[in-house]
């Protein structure tokens, strides 16, 4: 039913902890690129961010973790900023704090950053982070109804609540459009974009129960395109994938799952994101292809139209997340539930 | 008391032996400082033990020991014996590769037995299918990645560079081509000279064996100058050639000294001698297909080819024996080291015997030099058992005694022995070898039997290995796969492993959910759900335990909720709040739908949302369409409200509180006369029930209910005079 990509070069890097999140890093150094991800370990309940450089010199590329840096509660998100010579981590945990790491270049180590852990930040479990690429500003959204935007001031974190949604709501995703704008995404398919300079609550929501079976949904992921803020892209349960058009507000384009006769994938679409490297097979669409990866084993590019689907991969296991690399958008790095990674490159 | 210990052997049904004679003591250390006063002992997830320790309470000391936090503490344990050959990580390694595995030939075996008319018994070529499966097995316990080959070899590396051989992996392929693969039976003797040449050095830990000995001349072979002159070269060549490594055996021979330039002249027959013995020892003829990479000999596929080969070998061999040129050869050592060659090629039974040390190696070199023909279990283990009387083992190797279990052709005592030294994951996945082409197997292995309660040996190594998987945050998720292949008692164990699942966080819900879908266990999935919903409730998330509830259809837990959530809206329902609230009442959805006593909530929002619309200048105009059209819209919500059962008594007075604004109108009577009538009774019912002893009492003013009576008066009044 879906098309498969040619000539794809996949290599796999088995762990012996569980990731829970992972990302390129911006490159620190000439040759060797770089991914940070963040382990759990269930045996010893301890979680822990590293920083592996990947290099790609010899025939099979290899993984060298090259530092490690401990954290006190499981990390469920990460985002990364480039910020001059030293990329700004910034990792949430399911305990509801945030933590700012700075990877060092010339040492490839990591250095002590800055956290939030007080009360007043996130009660609950903060599902999704998202740094600002040009202020290093970072949204954050939580399950107990948070929305926060924190940013590094000298040596310390200053952070503003800008909506408490407590407890009646719960957000799961969050994403900037620009310096000023936001989505988030939650219960029910539930979509909503923020403006900080309207504070008080969401500029525009989506309509309830605006998708077929949508009471059942979450929203896992979104992503907004640098250049179509207009257009949000949206990842959930039972394998939807579709975008929200804040012109056409009322009615979603779905681009994968959501009563489709044929779903190409039937779990949680955990993340997705604007693939810039493939080629839209209808350049008259609005939307560009889209990646997505699923908790039944699909990793694919959907596009809407007629267009059938490219898998990439086909796992037995869940893909957790994957990230593609900003500076190679040909390559690309996922998380498998069975303690791997694997690097995929395209020709 | 049957099984205890105590009791005499006559009445025991299960005889208890205590495996660890020696008490064994280990230390716990904890954080608490005095004396313990008491001790809790508890399962934890897994192989964990949970000791939680409290220390005496005691008044005086309690302000010191605050900034200690001494008052207790508690302490996980991992119990179980580390596997040194295995460690954890690996070993999940293999769990996760075997499962797809395990899963893809499970669902090809339903598929064969659904469209197999003759019933039970498996399609003939379903070996091939366990042979599949068997190969991917193997390579997961290990691939034996020999160093890259460089262009120049080194003459003088006898045995190969590579990781250390696994006894998992070696059991899984003694297995595989004594139980799975059809085409090795031709060629079993061989199989296991091959079996022999990989996994030697696994055979003991201590005692000497044909690898342990290579290995120890590979060391010294640099050092020693005149190789020919030291008895452990001979000894190690001899040992190499009876268990038929003759790759090594050849190399061997051309590093004797008789090959170098200067020498070649004076020792002329020497080192024809040598020579003559390298060719026939790569020559010998062998009872199989083809040869693996860089082994010697000719290969004979049909018995009657190989015989006359055999023949015409032994012929040769006879006749070097016989040659005249022994008389001239002047090497002493190399002379008896070339003459005991000899003899183990011909089958010098008291040869062998020296030349290996374990049975096992006498067994292989039977097979080679003095019984190729040697076909069928019975022959082999009679053969073996011949050995074992020549080379008994001071200590009892496992791979052996599983060897014996096979060549013995007692399938219970393979799965005792695969049980015993490889856990639970060997058994469950090998049981599939056993059966592969053995109907006896299958009987015994599939047969119910009451004393296991009613399930098959089978089943009962699948749960064993499912509650094993389970017992681990990572590996739990496999279980499912294993279950689902136990037709007894499978579900009902999935439904346990579900129920024990944590639900903290969405992820994990969401997983167990999946797995709940995959099996069709509806009544499992709404349980978690309302697991879920109940957890995010009491922590405060209101929206996400409605969310989980409604999903798990659960009316009675959603009718609670909003007489909670009523509790709430009286008193905070103000405009300020009402933002909030109104996310919350979005993700309830259409009415009607699973809502429960929540609907409540949805009327009253539409209500106040109409009411907001209008602006609190009691003088509008009625050109303003929109004021007068909310008002009107109001007024629906509110007779709708009042209308419904599910709206609470004690929020009447709050209602008609809110619509003073609609009563009030200036211009006309928003309210018909069966509407004010409808609002009347209510109140009635109201004033009527504040005299009931149960009543309880809202907050309002006495002054406020009456101004609500005036105000439905005058209302009424209005309206009869329109009307």
């Amino acid at each position: 039913m879906a098309g498969s990509a040619p000539n794809l070069q996949i290599h796999r890097f088995p762990q012996p902890k569980y990731i829970d999140a992972l990302k390129w890093l911006p490159p620190i150094a000439a040759f060797d690129r770089f991914i940070v991800l963040s382990l759990f370990d269930p045996s010893s309940d301890s979680s822990s961010i590293e920083i592996q450089s990947l290099s790609l010199s010899t025939h099979s590329p290899e993984l060298h973790l090259l530092s490690t840096w401990p954290s006190h509660s499981r990390i469920s998100c990460l985002s990364v900023c480039p910020f001059f010579q030293k990329p700004i981590i910034a990792a949430a945990s399911l305990s509801g704090s945030l933590h700012f790491v700075v990877a060092d270049a010339i040492e490839a180590s990591i250095d002590d950053g800055f956290s939030v852990e007080d009360k007043g930040f996130h009660r609950a479990g903060v599902f999704s982070i998202d740094l600002q690429s040009s202020t290093c500003e970072c949204v954050s959204a939580g399950e107990d109804g948070r929305i926060n935007l924190s940013k590094i001031e000298g040596s310390r974190v200053v952070y503003g609540t800008v909506f408490d949604g407590k407890g009646l709501v719960s957000y799961t995703s969050a994403r900037w459009a620009s310096p000023w704008e936001f989505a988030t995404g939650g219960l029910g398919f539930g979509v909503q974009f923020w403006d900080q300079r309207k504070p008080g609550g969401p500029v525009s929501q989506s309509p309830a129960k605006w998708i077929e079976g949508s009471s059942s949904g979450i929203v896992h992921s979104l992503d907004i395109h640098p250049s179509r803020k207009h257009i949000c892209v949206v990842g959930g349960s039972g394998g939807t994938v579709f975008a929200w058009d804040l012109r056409w507000q009322k009615q979603p384009v779905m681009l994968c799952g959501g009563g489709t006769a044929d779903p190409m994938a039937e779990g949680e679409v955990w993340k997705v994101q604007y693939d810039h490297y493939s080629q839209s097979a209808n350049p008259s669409t609005q939307i560009p292809p889209v990646m997505m990866c699923s908790d039944d084993g699909i990793l694919a590019i959907v596009e809407p139209g007629e267009e059938e689907p490219i898998e990439l991969l086909a796992e037995p296991c869940a893909i957790n997340g994957f990230d593609i690399d900003p500076q190679n958008p040909s390559d690309l790095i996922c998380h498998l539930e069975w303690e791997e990674i694997a690097i995929l490159m395209r020709p | 008391m049957p099984g205890r210990a105590s009791e005499s052997a006559t009445t025991a049904l299960v005889p208890f032996v205590p495996e660890v004679k020696e008490q064994l003591v280990y230390r716990l250390s904890h954080g608490v400082q005095t004396p313990a006063s008491s001790l809790s002992i508890s399962w934890s997830r897994g192989n964990s033990l949970r000791v939680a320790i409290f220390r005496q309470p005691s008044l005086e000391s309690s302000e010191e020991m605050a900034g200690n936090s001494g008052e207790g503490d508690v302490v996980e344990l991992r119990m179980g014996v580390e596997d040194g050959e295995i460690d954890e990580v690996r070993k999940r390694r293999i769990a996760y590769g075997s499962a797809p595995a395990f899963a893809l030939l499970q669902s090809r075996r339903n598929l064969v037995m659904a469209s197999n008319s003759f019933g039970s018994s498996l399609h003939s070529d379903w070996w091939q299918h366990v042979l599949e499966y068997s190969r991917h097995i193997r390579d997961l316990l290990g691939n034996l990645k020999s160093s890259p080959v460089s262009v120049i070899e080194d003459p003088k590396a006898l045995l190969k560079s590579s990781e250390k051989p696994t006894s998992s992996k070696a059991a899984w392929e003694l297995m595989e081509f004594f139980y799975v693969d059809k085409l090795s039976l031709s060629w079993l003797p061989e199989r296991l000279v091959d079996w022999l040449a990989d996994y030697d050095s696994l055979l003991s830990g201590t005692d000497m064996t044909v690898h342990s000995k290579l290995a120890s001349l590979q060391k010294k072979l640099v050092e020693l100058q005149f190789i020919e002159d030291s008895k452990e070269y001979w000894e190690a060549i001899a040992s190499a050639l009876a268990v038929g490594w003759l790759d090594i055996v050849v190399k061997l021979l051309r590093l004797h000294g008789s090959y170098q330039l200067d020498q070649i002249d004076n020792r002329e027959i020497e080192n024809g001698l040598v020579e003559a013995i390298a060719v026939l020892v790569s020559t010998m003829p062998r009872m199989r297909p083809e040869l693996r990479a860089g082994g010697l000999g000719q290969c004979f596929d049909t018995k009657p080819d190989f015989v006359k080969a055999w023949e015409k070998w032994r012929g040769q061999v006879a006749k070097l024996d016989c040659s005249a040129f022994w008389v001239k050869c002047d090497h002493r050592q190399t002379m008896d080291g070339l003459k005991n060659l000899l003899q183990i090629m011909l089958g010098n039974l008291d040869d062998l015997c020296a030349a290996t040390y374990q049975w096992m190696e006498l067994l292989t070199s039977h097979f080679l030099f003095i019984r190729p023909f040697t076909m069928g279990l019975e022959a082999m283990h009679s053969l073996a058992q011949k050995c074992i009387l020549l080379k008994p083992t001071s200590d009892g190797n496992r791979l052996m005694d599983l060897l014996l279990g096979i060549l013995g052709d007692n399938t219970e005592v393979v799965l005792a022995e695969c049980s015993r030294t490889f856990g639970p994951w060997m058994v469950v996945h090998a049981i599939e070898l056993l059966t592969a082409k053995s109907h006896q197997a299958e009987v015994v292995l599939h047969e119910q039997r009451y004393n296991l309660g009613g399930i098959s040996i089978e089943e009962l190594h699948r749960l064993v290995y499912a509650q094993v998987l389970s017992s681990h945050a990572l590996t739990w998720q496999l279980a499912p796969i294993y279950l689902a292949a136990c037709p007894k008692q499978g579900l009902g164990l999935l439904e346990l492993l579900l129920y024990k699942q944590p639900m903290r966080h969405n992820r994990q819900i969401l997983k167990n959910i999946e797995i709940c879908r995959l099996y069709e266990l509806g009544q499992i999935e709404s349980s978690i759900m309302k697991i879920a919903g109940m957890h995010h409730w009491k922590h405060g998330r209101k929206g996400a335990g409605i969310y989980w509830l409604q999903r798990a259809g659960d009316e009675a837990r959603l009718n609670e909720i909003a007489q909670q959530l009523f509790g709430l809206v009286g008193k905070s329902f103000s405009d300020e709040s009402f933002r909030q609230w109104e996310r919350l009442i979005e993700l309830l959805g259409v009415e009607g739908e699973n809502l429960g006593g929540l609907e409540f909530l949805h009327k009253y929002r539409d209500f106040k949302k109409s009411l907001q619309m209008i602006p609190d200048d009691v003088s509008i105009e009625p050109s303003n369409e929109k004021a007068v059209n909310a008002a009107v819209q109001a007024v629906d919500a509110l007779i709708l409200l009042m209308k419904s059962p599910s709206t609470p008594q004690r929020f009447w007075l709050p209602l008609l509180q809110d619509s003073m604004k609609l009563l009030n109108w200036r211009h006309r009577p928003l309210l018909n006369v069966s509407q004010t009538n409808l609002l009347l009774n209510k109140l009635q019912e109201l004033s009527l029930a504040r005299l009931r002893p149960d009543y309880c009492d809202s907050d309002l003013p006495h002054q406020v209910l009456s101004s609500i009576r005036l105000a439905l008066a005058m209302n009424l009044g209005r309206a009869m005079i329109q009307e």
